[in-house]
């Protein structure tokens, strides 16, 4: 077997060898670290189910979108006890601060490629989104509406098509003014429109007439009302002495205020009168109560006379 | 009823191969260095060439369907397109087929002259089996060159999507992690490992089984190799059509 004459083997083929196979060694391996890398398999995530009537187009691996960025993954999809799909999405906690408590989430189809979620947060300060949270996605569906949007085109291009074929309100509203311009058409009518375009020049020029008269009638009001010794001119006079009035009124009003305070004092002293009253009458009970007990004290004392009878005096 | 016979003949010689292949006397220092030369052969002189011949076909297609893709507002799917077909299908394809071309036909040659000559009778009346010394090491050899040349050359075509997509700036790292990360799932990444070894036996196993056929008669070495060659076609396009079937149908 001499077969190396024609194929020439080099002396460090063991090093080449060696150095391709693990040069494919340490590719293949990088690859499948970056691999898990993009799958998130270093990354710590917080789950988020999505409930939605179906889930029709929704595949696993798809993004969830916030702003056009992605940052959350389809995990799982499944049918849930109630019948409704359950679209399970891994989301990086880095990127959970973007979905709030009050966040939307919302499953579109397009006419070409599949399904988008999307989530809305209106309002960034709200509460974040915890971990295992369940959300109704609400739906929009192109592929749904069209087939409506057909249906009320196809109603409204009837209507047009009824408005506007033989037999149709356009098509008589037309005949009719076709009828009423044929009735023109004489010379006759002719003559008639020519005297009604007279009667209506001579009205216009009674008219101008009378706009003419309306600027002197205007004019003279102007002098009556603004001129000297005019309306506005006597009003104005009328309020000087109003004025005047008002300030007589306001100097007898100081004096009613003086004459009040006056009254006040006057009841205040009628108020420390009635407080010594009471006084008054406190002393002359204590009063009484001594002399009763003086009474007492004699009837007491005096043996022979039984007549309790005290005089006073 | 003949390509029923060889056909057969085939999948026993690779059962043989396995059975020896799992023996410890298979692995000594001459079937070391016979593997390293057919290693050496297939695959590190042809290195250079063939990574270049893959990175410019996939660069025409992978542009091709990115400005395709764009015309029909279709970017976003460009690029997992292009992983799918370029990267996952056709880069390990055309390894193993310019494998087979090159080294499965030079082992299927030599295999039917070894058995023209009576060389591996005269091993076998040495006592020496001739599948330990002389065909393992081949087949060994095959599936690591097979396996080395499609792990470099997609890993050039992987970088060449990224620079035809988003060209040489930083900022498309996150969105080409999200797709590769949507390509590359687990049961992918296992698949295309699979094939890859499947491609890699088959491109050394077949030749060997189809040299064995060559008799004294020497009419009978350029039938061996024609017929050992239309099967390695056979076989890789089945492989590659198996595989297309559990991913996608």
């Amino acid at each position: 077997m001499d077969r190396e004459e024609y194929t020439r083997v080099p002396k460090n083929l063991q090093f080449r060898v060696g150095l391709l196979l693990g040069l494919t060694i340490m590719v293949a391996a990088g690859f499948l670290i970056y691999a898990l890398y993009a799958r998130g398999v270093f990354e710590a995530t917080q789950r988020l189910t999505l409930v939605a009537d179906n889930a029709e187009g929704v595949s696993i691996g798809m993004d969830l979108t916030f702003s056009g960025f992605p940052i959350g993954r389809v995990q799982r999809i499944a049918l849930g006890e109630d019948g409704r799909a359950r679209i399970e999405v891994d989301i990086p906690r880095k990127d959970a601060r973007w979905l709030r408590n009050s966040s939307i989430f919302t499953l579109e189809r397009g006419i070409v490629g599949g399904a988008r979620i999307r989530a809305f947060t209106a309002n960034l300060q709200d509460d974040p989104l915890p971990d295992g949270a369940e959300r109704i996605v609400l739906r929009g569906d192109t592929q749904e509406e069209i087939p409506r949007m057909v249906a009320t085109l196809r109603s409204v291009l009837e209507n047009v098509e009824q408005v506007t074929g033989p037999g149709g309100s356009l098509q008589a509203s037309l005949d009719n003014l076709r009828g009423l311009t044929e009735q023109f058409g004489g010379k006759e009518d002719a003559r008639k429109l020519g005297a009604v375009l007279d009667r209506a020049n001579a009205l216009l020029v009674s008219l101008g007439g009378l706009s003419r008269r309306m600027d002197g009638v205007v004019a003279k009001t102007d002098r009556r009302m603004f001129g000297a010794d005019g309306v506005v001119d006597g009003t104005q006079r009328a309020v000087d002495q109003a004025n005047v009035i008002l300030g007589e009124l306001r100097e007898s009003l100081k004096r009613v205020d003086r004459i009040l305070a006056d009254a006040q004092s006057v009841s205040g002293n009628a108020k420390a009168a009635t407080q010594d009253l009471a006084q008054l009458r406190a002393e002359v009970d204590a009063s009484l109560r001594k002399v009763s007990g003086l009474i007492d004290e004699i009837n007491r004392k005096w043996p022979f006379k039984r007549d309790s009878e005290i005089r006073l005096p | 009823m003949s390509w029923l016979r060889a056909w057969g003949r085939a999948l026993l010689f690779a059962f043989t191969a396995a059975a020896a292949a799992l023996s410890f006397s298979a692995y000594t220092a001459r079937t070391r260095s016979l593997a390293m030369r057919q290693v050496y052969f297939a695959a590190w002189q042809v290195l250079p060439g063939f990574t270049l011949f893959a990175a410019l076909l996939s660069w025409v297609v992978i542009q091709i369907t990115v400005s395709l893709a764009r015309e029909y507002n279709l970017a976003q799917f460009a690029l997992e397109l292009a992983m799918r077909v370029v990267v996952l299908e056709l880069v390990p394809l055309l390894t193993a087929l310019y494998v087979a071309l090159r080294s499965g036909a030079a082992i299927v040659t030599e295999v039917a002259v070894m058995a023209h000559n009576g060389e591996l009778d005269e091993l076998r009346s040495a006592n020496i089996d001739p599948y330990e010394r002389e065909f393992v090491p081949r087949i060994a050899a095959a599936a690591m060159s097979v396996f080395a040349l499609t792990v470099v050359s997609c890993f050039v075509v992987i970088l060449i999507a990224y620079l035809v997509m988003y060209g040489a700036s930083p900022w498309g790292f996150s969105e080409y992690t999200r797709t590769v990360a949507l390509v590359f799932s687990p049961g992918e990444l296992g698949g295309f490992l699979l094939k890859c070894v499947a491609f890699g036996v088959v491109v050394a196993v077949i030749p060997i089984a189809a040299g064995l056929d060559a008799t004294k008669d020497p009419r009978s070495v350029p039938v061996a190799v024609m017929g050992g060659m239309v099967r390695l076609f056979v076989a890789l396009a089945a492989i590659e059509l198996v595989n297309l079937a559990v991913k996608y149908v």
